[in-house]
Order: structure tokens, then sequence, then C-alpha cells
């Protein structure tokens, strides 16, 4: 090691707890990235997780000093060798122990008093680009940021899903932004991105539509769709009774209503949500039940009966004549490898999860189908990104209401190359087998202990010492922990207007001669 | 005192498409019938959304047949508009639609130009009604996307007045479940707020409203005697649209046409043997009174035993023809023998079982260019086989038939980017 890269040096410690002492010219920062060890072919990466002071002098003596000084008794007080004899101690842990064998979890302590340095790009030469890469940023070492991509293999990663826990203003559409971008253009994912806030697009500003290849991989569905966007109407025939399970609570009388009313309209193409609306007798179900029913229906999913007895959605996200392919060409784009962002925000909470849910229980129909026929390793994989994720995972939710679609996928779409991407303020609130499942967890800022707890606790690494360094993220930093990383990195996402790159589409319209005939 | 106008509206016509003589006849028939309600019903003018004949060069019998007609109406002061449908475009540039405008019978309402990469679209105001009418023509398989993608909606908008926007398009939020792979357009592409979108290409009946576009209509195939004779002879409705206006619209009427009864029939073979089937499907087809009649006959199911070819289909249909039937259209592709599978087709469409065995094969065969691998070399070979489709027509030489397949076999192949140009 080079004496002028040499930050510090190894003095103390114990497995999980190394103690450094600072070089008085260096700074070792909270979450920097240490390299210890001679050899460039066998070394250990080292992270800082907490920082004290050292001295060699007594408390009581430094005490007294600084009231020397404070007091205005000796303006020129200072202590003998000062560099030598105070100092700052960076307590951290070995994360992972580089060697010609690879990159495995350090089972060994740095050698006592090796010297430490600051991480190089060429320290984390084994962070290689995967085949299916998805990017998140580049890696960080306290505040400094490396020209180190960190990318996942989208293959896996989406399949083991992902789970974002982020406390409002830390950077969490942007993180989702970067990461569906890096993959457009790919045909290997196809995702869908139930957004509550219409943000993902780019409405009014950069967003995915500014993509190169935005055409043939973007697929957006809003009430109110920009030009050349489609309108998110689904037919009623496309709601089947399951897709609303878990989703909306049905006392059991209701439950018997619906599947009554389903039973009844099985054979003129399931008109079964129409009957509810308009107030269909059912036999066996009194008219207060149907009346509670038609209540639910209209405020939740906004459908009502107007003065013809026509069926009506007040969103127009429902409808009985539109809409009847608009699944199928969803799970169609996400079958073919394209991002398909739905704008729900002008949807209640329900509607917006009901929609997830149908398109979800096609999804897993359909890759059921691929699975028993042997064609499901041709597809790709899909994952769906759902927001406030509680809504769906909680567990007061999942106790209440039953499992759902989304539940489902959390705990078995795995098998089918289904995966979910779940963001969330709260992690306390999601049944620990989930969040295990949850195998890539990006962690940014929170200021909630209870909720660092919950996530350290369900992380694939070891994080219970980086409890200060999650806390003390800013915005756009993050920590990736997953079962496909070697050790939880930190990372900086990149800001993403500054990330994306605004090179226009090739596809400019030039007129033939055959256009010129057809318009004469 | 508020004037009513009156306009039909008719798509689909698809004049030429069956070889029967009989249901030629029948086509044009349709046609002319339809025609004679018009003038009955004082309508002020005709519009025909696109695929008045099924080929861009048509029978000429066929054509002269359907101007004289047309010329007819046109006489009586009614004015008739078109635009082009799928069928009939054609990337020479002159179709059959061309030559009928040429000779004043019908006025074509797709007229523009692109300026500065925008389509600008010109209004054709009826002069009667004062209604204006504008529209976009089809292309091959959706091809006339782009010319959407381009337009100048803007400028369409703000026009005053009774508008009509005439399309020959399918469109994402009202494209039937059975066509959901069809490649459709999104209507927010269209120009918003016209009193009236006039639709053509979805061989499907339907009237549907989103906000902004209060009114878009297909009427469906005026006869439904060829591809879609299945549905027709299961009850589906064919006719047109009768729409009623002032400045606004006031009512439209759906007008159905039924110049000939069908019948479908449909068998289940299944646990029987070929020999059972036969005795069985021709003592059930005594019992149909076919006379007069189209007739659909679908077979479909697993026989126990014997070959298929052992049912005599052929001497069933020639008995049903002898019976008086004026057509007899045959579905067995779904019937399998559980003895003879190797010889059984599995699909309930010729074109399912065209992409299995494409999806099947297009590992074998090796090509560096991407867009003919996988996904996409499926889509491009199903669209190749589409143009193959269209067979040779009566009055093609040899070589215009040749030039044609490979016209329209280059321009799929430049719209996929496989070759430039």
């Amino acid at each position: 090691m080079e004496e002028l890269d040499v930050v510090g040096q190894v003095i103390a410690g114990k497995v999980a707890s190394i103690f450094i002492r600072e070089k008085s010219d260096k700074s070792i920062e909270l979450g920097d990235l240490l390299v210890a060890g001679q050899d460039n072919h066998d070394y250990l990466l080292l992270q800082v997780f907490n920082l004290v002071y050292g001295s060699q002098i007594p408390q009581l003596s430094r005490e007294l000093s600084a009231g020397l000084k404070l007091e205005g008794y000796g303006g020129n007080l200072d202590f003998v060798d000062p560099k030598l004899r105070n100092y700052v101690l960076a307590e951290v842990k070995a994360v992972a122990r580089v060697s010609e064998a690879g990159v495995r979890t350090p089972k060994v302590l740095p050698s006592f008093f090796a010297s430490v340095r600051h991480i190089k790009k060429e320290d984390l030469g084994f962070l290689e680009k995967p085949p299916h890469p998805v990017f998140f940023g580049h890696v960080r070492s306290g505040s400094k940021i490396l020209d180190v991509g960190v990318y996942l293999d989208g293959e896996e990663m989406f399949t083991h899903h992902v789970f974002i826990p982020a406390t409002t203003g830390r950077g969490k559409s942007n993180l989702v932004k970067v990461i569906l971008w890096s993959v457009m253009g790919e045909s290997n994912f196809g995702i869908l991105v139930l957004d509550p806030h219409d943000e993902y697009y780019g409405r009014n500003s950069k967003g995915l539509k500014d993509h190169p290849d935005a055409k043939g991989h973007l697929r957006y569905y809003s009430a109110k769709p920009f030009p050349g966007t489609s309108t998110l109407v689904v037919n009623l025939k496309s709601i089947l009774p399951w897709h609303l399970d878990g989703i909306v609570d049905f006392t059991e009388a209701q439950q018997d209503a619906i599947q009554l009313s389903y039973d009844k309209h099985r054979d003129d193409d399931g008109e079964w949500i129409s009957g509810i609306v308009t107030g269909e007798e059912l036999t066996g179900v009194s008219p207060r039940t149907l009346s509670v029913l038609q209540r639910k229906f209209k405020t939740i999913f906004g459908l009502y009966r107007d003065n013809m007895g026509t069926v009506l959605c007040r969103n127009n996200a429902f409808s009985v004549s539109a809409g009847e392919s608009t699944i199928s060409e969803i799970v169609q784009a996400l079958e073919g490898g394209k991002v398909v962002v739905i704008d729900t925000s002008r949807l209640t909470d329900r509607a917006e999860l009901l929609i997830g849910s149908i398109v979800i229980n096609e999804l897993l129909s359909r890759y059921g189908n691929y699975k028993a026929e042997g064609t499901l390793e041709e597809k790709p994989v899909v994952s769906i990104v759902v927001e406030e994720a509680p809504r769906v995972l909680g567990i007061d939710v999942l106790e209440k209401e039953g499992s759902n679609a989304y539940s489902t996928v959390a705990r078995e779409g795995r098998k089918f190359k289904i995966g979910l991407m779940a963001i969330s303020q709260l992690t306390s609130v999601i049944p620990t087998t989930i969040l295990t499942n949850m195998n890539t967890k990006i962690i940014l800022g929170n200021e909630m202990a209870t909720e660092r707890h919950a996530i350290i606790n369900s992380t694939a690494q070891d994080l219970t010492e980086d409890e200060r360094s999650i806390a003390s993220l800013d915005k756009g930093e993050a920590i990736v922990s997953s079962i496909f990383t070697k050790f939880a990195v930190p990372i900086q996402i990149p800001l993403f207007e500054e990330y994306i790159n605004t090179k226009k589409s090739n596809d400019k319209f030039t007129s033939s001669k055959e256009d010129k005939l057809l318009f004469r | 005192m508020i004037v009513v106008n009156t306009f039909a509206h008719i798509a689909d016509v698809h004049l030429g498409e069956n070889h029967n003589p009989a249901i030629k006849k029948l086509e044009i028939e349709t046609f002319s019938k339809t025609l004679d309600i018009c003038i009955e019903r004082k309508v002020d003018f005709i519009l025909i959304c696109g695929d008045l004949f099924h080929v861009p060069i048509p029978d000429l019998g066929v054509v002269k047949e359907a101007v004289t007609k047309m010329r007819k109406v046109k006489e009586l002061g009614i004015p008739i508009y078109a635009i082009y449908g799928s069928h009939d475009y054609t990337p020479i540039g002159t179709s059959i639609i061309d030559l009928i405008e040429s000779s004043g019978v019908l006025v074509k309402i797709a007229r523009g130009r692109v300026d500065d990469d925008k389509l600008k679209l010109d209004f054709v105001q009826d002069e009667k009604t004062r209604a204006k009418l504008v529209g976009i023509n089809a292309r091959k398989m959706g091809q006339e996307n782009k010319y959407y993608e381009i337009l100048d909606r803007e400028s369409l908008e703000q026009e005053e007045g009774f508008k009509i926007f005439a399309f020959h398009s399918g469109l994402d939020e009202f494209k039937p479940y059975p066509l959901r792979s069809m490649e459709t357009v999104a209507i927010s592409l269209f120009p918003k707020d016209f009193d009236y979108y006039a639709g053509g290409h979805i061989h499907e009946r339907s009237e549907n409203s989103l906000p902004g576009y209060e009114k878009v209509v297909f009427p469906g195939p005026l006869t439904g005697y060829g591809r879609d004779l299945e549905d027709t002879s299961k009850g589906e409705k064919r006719g047109f649209y009768i729409v009623n206006f002032t400045d606004k619209l006031e009512s439209v009427e759906f007008v159905e046409i039924k110049p000939v009864e069908s019948i479908y029939y449909e068998y289940d073979p299944t646990g029987k043997s070929s020999v059972q089937v036969q005795t069985e499907l021709k003592d059930n087809l005594a019992q149909l009174d076919v006379a007069g009649k189209i007739i659909v006959l679908k077979v479909s199911g697993e026989l126990s035993g014997g070959k298929i070819s052992d049912i005599g289909f052929p001497i069933l249909v020639e008995e049903l023809r002898q019976r008086g039937a004026i057509d007899i259209h045959l579905k067995k592709h779904g019937l399998k023998s559980k003895e003879y599978t190797a010889i059984a087709t599995v699909g309930e469409e010729s074109t399912a079982i065209e992409s299995r065995i494409f999806k099947e094969n297009i590992g074998e065969v090796k090509v560096s260019v991407e867009a003919l691998q996988n996904e996409s070399g499926l889509r491009i070979s199903n669209e190749l086989l589409e143009i193959l489709r269209v067979g040779k027509q009566e009055n093609e030489t040899k070589e215009s038939y040749e030039r044609r397949l490979r016209e329209h076999a280059l321009e799929v192949l430049r719209a996929k980017k496989v070759i430039d140009g």
C-alpha cells in the first residue's frame, strides 16, 4: 500500500467491530469503504459504521484544557504533539474478503496494525455487469461517489422480489424511475407499474416517455391519456369474483351474493357486476345485502346505474362496453418485455388494487400454463411495482381480508417468474414471512427507529451495526442488500434528469410517394 | 325550423370476397339493397368507411355492378364519400377506389399532405348538409398508425360545424376480446370532440363512447358472408347505420340487412366412431330445412375410432347442396381421431395451426437479423403469410400478381425494419 494512500491503521477490535485510528490529515466518513491488506489479490473490504474520538490524554485534563481556553486563561494553550495524542477512531466491520478464490464473507480479521486506505475503483472489479443488468446507481463510499455502477441481474432479482422501504422525500420515485429506465429497451423484463401519483411516465416533466426506446417498450394507460397512449378502461367482463379477494372486505352474506350473481350470469359473458349494480334480485339474498353491495360497488369502484338502467362508472375506469381487450393487451405487453405504466391517480385505492389484481390473476394463469407446457423459460420475467405495499401486504389486511393476488405473488410468484417490487414507508406492518421473501432491499433514509429495526431484521446481510448509517442516509443515498450481492452495497442513485440520455428516437417521419398517394 | 339531416354509415362490404357465384351474387344484391334503403330513407349522403371491395383490383364484373348502382344513387343527388380500407389499399398507388372516384361516382375524404412532419388533413364539406368530413385511409396490417401519430389534431379540433371523422382501424379501447391480438390505434391519437367517429375494419358492430369521443361507431361487415359467416349464422346482426343530425348528433339507428337465412349447426362427435358420426350427421342434417339458406356446419371433438376421412363429408355437403342449400361452410379444424392422431389437426382455426407451426420451427431457421428471430420473426412470418393468402385474382396477370406479392412483402419487411427504405 502506498504511504500516501494510507488513511488509518487497525489498532483493536473484534469481528464486526474493528477499530481503526484515523491518520491526522485524512478524513474517514461514516459509511466509508476501506481496504485492508497488502496484497492486491487478497484484501478485506471494511465499512465504517461509527466514529469516535480517541485521546492519550485523560478526560479530566482535556476538560480542564478546554475550560482554560474557553474562559480566556490561555489563548495559546495547546497539547504537545496534538496529532499524536488526539485522533479519531473509526469503528468498522469487514464486509467482504476479495481474493483469487473470489469474493467471500470475511471470516478473518485484518492483520493487526494493518494499514487501511480508501477504496478505489479497481478494488471493486468483481462488481461486474450481469447479463440482464438492472442499474441502481454508483458505489458510494461515505459521501464519495465511485465510478462503479451497481447492477443486479434482473432475471434473478425481479423473481426474488424487491422491497424499497422509504419515507417521503428520500428519492424513492427517482430510484424507481432510474430502475425502469435502465431496463427499458431490454425485452427480458415485463414490468407493471401501478402509479398512484402519475409520476413515472412524465406527464409534466422528464419521465419514461423520454426513453429512446419508449415507442416500442413502454405502454401507458391513463384515464387522461396522452396522444398515442391508451385510455385506462377495463371492461366489467374482465372482473371475476376472485379478483376481489383480499381487495375488498365482504361479509360472508355479500360473498354468497356475489357468487350467486356470478353463477347466474356465467353464460352471458359474466355480466354479474351489472346484475348487482342494477339491483337485480337474487334468490335467497336479502334486499339489504344487495343494497350494501350496490353501495360498495358505487363507492369503491364508482359503478352506478343511470336513469336508463345502464351501468356507468364515475371515473370511466370500468365500462360495460369498452375495454374488452385492455387486460389482455397489458398482459401481452408484459409478456413482450415491456414496461406498462398504469396511471391510477384518478382511481380509489381499491380500484387501483383491483386492476392490478386482474392483471396478476391473468398473468399467473398464463404463466402457469407456460410452466405446464414447458415454455416458461422462453418468457420474460415479470415484476409488479406496487406502492404503499401494506395496502395488500400489511399484517392487518392479510388477517382481516385474507390473501390477495399480491400476497400470492409474494409467496408463490417466483416459481412462475413473477415478482413484486413493493414500495413502503412502513416495514414493520409487513409480515416477516413476506419480508424475508423479498430478497433484494434497497434501503433509503429512514428516520423512524422501529422501521429501521424492521428493515435490518429482514435483510440478506447482517446490518445490525448499520442502523446509524441508515438513519443518516441523505436523499439519493441508499444501501442495496440482496442475496445477489456479496455485501450490502452503499450506493448513490443518480438524479433521474441527469441520468437519462435524452437522445431522441430515430423514428422521424419521412413521407414517401405512397403517403402522398394516400392523401391526394 | 330545425332541419334534421341524415347520412348512412357503411363499412366492410368486401364485395368479391366469395368465389361461389351464388354468394357473389348475394353480396352485390345486399349492397344494392342497402343503397335502396338509403334512397328510401332519403339520406343526404352515404359514407363508406373502407373495404368496399375485398381486393384492390377486384373482378371487373363485380365492380361494374357496384358502380352502376352507386351511379344511380349519385344521380339521385346522394353523394357517396369513402376512405380506403385495408383491403382497398395498394402500394402501387391506384386502387379501384381511385378509378371509381375519377369517374365521379364517389368522393374520397382522406385529403391532405405531410408538412413539417405533420399530417394536415383537409375537410370535405357536404354541400347540402354542410357536414364536414375528414378521414384517414387504411393501409395493410395497421400500418396507417404512423399517420395518426403525425396527425395535426389541433387544426381539426378547431374547425367549427358538424364534424365526422372516418377511419378504418381497430381502436385499443374498443377492441373486441376475440381480436385482442390485432394491431390497433389508441383513440387518444384521434382529434377530440368530433360529432361522430365513423369506423370500419372491426367486423363486430358496436357503439362506443369515451370522454372527448362521444360517439364512436363500428357498423361491422355489411353482409358477414365471408370470414364472419359463423357469427352471422349464430345470429349476429349485419347491416349499417343511419345517423340523424342537425348542428349536433341527434340519433343513430342500426338498420339490419338480412337477404338470406343461414343456419349454424354444431356437432360434437366425441366418443363416437366415424361410421356412427356419418350416420348421425346424415340423419340430423336431414331434419334441417336448408333450401335457400347458407349452412355453417362445425364438427369439433375426438372420434373414438375410425378415420376422419371415413365420415364422407363431401357426400354430406353434396346432399345439402342438392336439397337447395346456397352454400355450405364445413369447419372441421377441431376434429381429431384417437386412432389416427397423426393426421389430426389441433387448434380451432387454421391461423392458430399456422402460428403454432411457425413457433415450433422458427428456432430451426438460422438468421442473423434479430427482427427475424423469436416473437418478432413469428409476427413477420404471419404477416407475410397474410399477403400470400390473397391469391391471384381473375383479372391479374402472373407478372402483376407476383409484383403485388413482392411489393406487399417488401412493405412489411421495410415496416419491420428488416430492410431499409
